[in-house]
């Protein structure tokens, strides 16, 4: 009776520890560098290896999605809460901080319809990729928002909705910061911005002051005024733009009161 | 050597894992989108199933039987295909990278896969010999793989089609495989 | 989390065959008649509960990087014993379905309800969310099954339901028969709840418009 219940607990035993001895063995002997977001990412996962998302197994739709090729929300077993954590994984992967800081997208450009000129009536392709081959678009500004909504088709989280005024409005508490409209915007004017950044330069223009006040009310005209007054010197002219350090920058807000156009605002 | 030969084409056509045995399933409906993953999954599976029966087999003669142990036929084999499995990533990502890219993705999704133990089982259930075991491995995995690309071409020629909304995706290619279950079970002696 | 959402999930929004399309094997192979589905569905919630139960219960005990090769273990060793059990007092049952009562250990099933809930969750959820699941899985084999059976056979549950000369479409019982009944069945599922979101979203539309106007 003993020995009937001994034989199969020392046989299993025995298996069990030959095959982790091997696995280990193994570990040693064939490890290998791997991207840390892939590791993360499949953390995430439901671990099903079920193949239904089109990809074989976990690993490979997790390394797919590091690659940038599978869709942040392709899991169907896992779905919207995987979806948005691999999304938070892949949105934070930019900044090396200490802590994993929320970074959502926002628009940087002001020019509604009303405070950007244009200079041709455009009666193409409704979307900004198309529109962006015919001369860059109807905006005068080169460097600004066509508003014809591709962001607003790229968010899969219905965050991004097309204003009146001719600019896509972002929802901050919609954003997952997945960086699908980022990648979609062929003028590259929505950024990530970290959510403790209140104050911002909404304007993405690289051309000197006279070309940006001819095209556009609310540009930044690189006249200066900004860097001079912050507290924290945390402001900088680069290319005609000015850039705030987020690092530096206490949102006191001083810089937006100093700009002439209007171009810095408070989010 | 008639007898070699009739367990390896009938497990490719006549008792096709997929179409008739039902095994498989969930790779072949996930994996057959497009049709070098399929071919990709094929080698994976042909690899995985080869050393997977030919280690199972060895362990019943050896261990299960000569200590009458059979009972624990299912949760040994399981063990050691995912074992197995495990050791072929690993060993793939080290001595070739290329394999590994084209493989290795494909083989945590093996491991849950009924088509690896399945073959384990079922040749035991028939009481085949080393190598009947071998060849009934290689030819099933043959058989999966022809299955999964015929599906695969299948459903790249639907993607660019008018499918019907209620229809799209798994619906349709369950009955394009069912079809193909039809054609295959013309296969029979 | 009430009792009655987790069932409507179980067997509606997260059904594991129609909804989340974890095991199709048994699904296709089984349920040439009723019963088998039937008899397929509750062994696998067997072993959904006990797995469920004893994965959550260790769940603290159960190191992180061997979570997987120790889930199978658990449910191997529960397919195991609802396999003996079966062959002792169910030998029909236990014959009809032969090679895929071990194949229970491989449903993706029950893997991903071990990974996805019972690790994470206390003993009472993790029970609930095994019964629910096991649930929706046996009710779905069963449709399934009745479908099939009645179409290839004429019977349902054994009970023969059409007259002595009729000869059915026997296809229905055979593998290309499986395929496509569930190919329809899906397709039927998809169809009606398309049209129940639609629907709202129509009734949202005019909602809206209403509001506005």
């Amino acid at each position: 009776m003993l020995i009937d219940i001994l034989i199969p607990i020392v046989t299993m035993t025995a298996l069990a520890v030959l095959f982790a001895g091997i696995l280990a063995v193994a570990n040693i002997a064939f490890s290998v560098e791997k991207d840390p977001r892939v590791e993360e990412i499949l953390e995430a996962l439901p671990g099903a290896n079920c193949g239904a998302c089109g990809y074989a197994g976990c690993a490979a739709f997790a390394e797919a999605v590091a690659k940038g090729e599978a869709p942040v929300n392709g899991c169907p077993v896992g779905r919207e809460k995987v979806a948005e954590e691999i999304c938070r994984i892949m949105g934070v992967s930019g900044e090396q901080e200490s802590e994993a800081e929320r970074h959502t997208a926002r628009l940087v450009c002001q020019g509604t319809h009303e405070a950007a000129k244009t200079k041709m009536d455009y009666h193409g392709v409704q979307d900004c990729r198309a529109a962006t081959l015919i001369n860059g678009g109807d905006k005068t500004c080169p460097y600004g928002c066509l508003g014809l909504g591709t962001c607003v088709r790229a968010c899969p989280f219905d965050a991004i909705q097309m204003g009146d005024d001719g600019l896509p409005d972002i929802d901050q508490e919609l954003c997952t910061g997945c960086g699908k409209c980022v990648e979609a915007c062929p003028k590259d004017v929505i950024s990530m911005f970290p959510s403790s950044a209140e104050v911002m330069v909404a304007c993405n223009s690289k051309a000197k002051g006279a070309p940006v006040l001819k095209a556009c009310k609310v540009g930044c005209i690189a006249c200066g005024k900004c860097v001079k007054v912050c507290p924290q010197d945390a402001i900088s002219m680069v290319d005609n733009l000015a850039v705030i350090d987020s690092h530096k920058c206490t949102n006191c807000g001083t810089c937006i009161e100093a700009c002439p156009t209007n171009a810095i605002v408070r989010v | 050597m008639q007898e070699i030969l009739l367990i390896f084409f009938g497990a490719v056509f006549f008792n096709n894992f997929v179409l008739n045995r039902f095994l498989g399933i969930c790779p072949f409906l996930g994996v057959s989108k497009r049709i070098e993953t399929s071919l990709g999954m094929g080698m994976a599976v042909a690899f995985v199933m080869t050393l997977a029966s030919i280690i199972t087999w060895v362990l019943q003669g050896l261990v299960l039987n000569k200590l009458g142990l059979e009972y624990l036929q299912t949760i040994t084999f399981i063990l050691v295909i995912a074992a197995l499995v495990q050791f072929v990533e690993m060993f793939l990502q080290k001595v070739s990278p290329t394999l590994h890219k084209a493989l290795g993705v494909f083989l945590p999704l093996i491991t849950t896969n009924c088509a690896i133990l399945g073959i384990a089982l079922l040749n035991i259930d028939f009481g085949y010999n080393l190598l009947q075991t071998i060849v009934h491995a290689l030819g099933a995995a043959l058989g999966f793989t022809l299955a999964l690309i015929l599906l695969a071409g299948i459903r790249e020629k639907l993607e660019i089609n008018d499918v019907p909304d209620a229809f799209a995706g798994i619906p349709i290619a369950l009955i394009s495989a069912g079809i193909l279950a039809l054609a295959f079970s013309g296969f029979v002696l | 989390m009430s009792l009655k959402t987790e069932v409507v999930r179980g067997i509606f929004k997260e059904n594991p065959i129609f909804r989340l399309l974890l095991g199709m094997c048994p699904t296709l192979a089984v349920t040439t008649l009723a019963i088998n589905g039937v008899g397929m569905g509750l062994a696998t919630t067997a072993v959904l509960l006990g797995s469920n139960l004893v994965v959550s219960a260790l769940k603290k005990v159960i190191p992180s990087q061997v979570r997987i090769p120790a889930y199978i273990v658990v449910i191997a060793s529960f397919v195991t014993m609802v396999g003996m059990i079966m062959e002792a007092f169910m030998y029909p049952l236990y014959e009809a379905l032969g090679i895929f009562i071990p194949l229970i250990v491989v449903n993706c099933l029950i893997l991903g309800r071990a990974e996805a809930y019972a690790s994470k969750n206390s003993l009472g959820k993790s029970a609930v969310d095994a019964l629910v699941m096991g649930a929706g899985f046996t009710l779905s084999l069963t449709v399934l099954g009745i479908v099939r059976e009645f179409l290839g056979a004429g019977s349902i549950f054994g009970l023969t339901l059409v007259g002595e000369g009729a000869s059915m479409p026997v296809i229905f019982a055979l593998p290309p028969g499986a395929f496509i009944t569930l190919g329809l069945l899906l397709a039927l599922i998809n169809g009606l709840t398309a049209r129940r979101s639609k629907l709202s979203a129509a009734c949202q539309d005019q909602a809206l418009a209403k509001r506005e106007g």
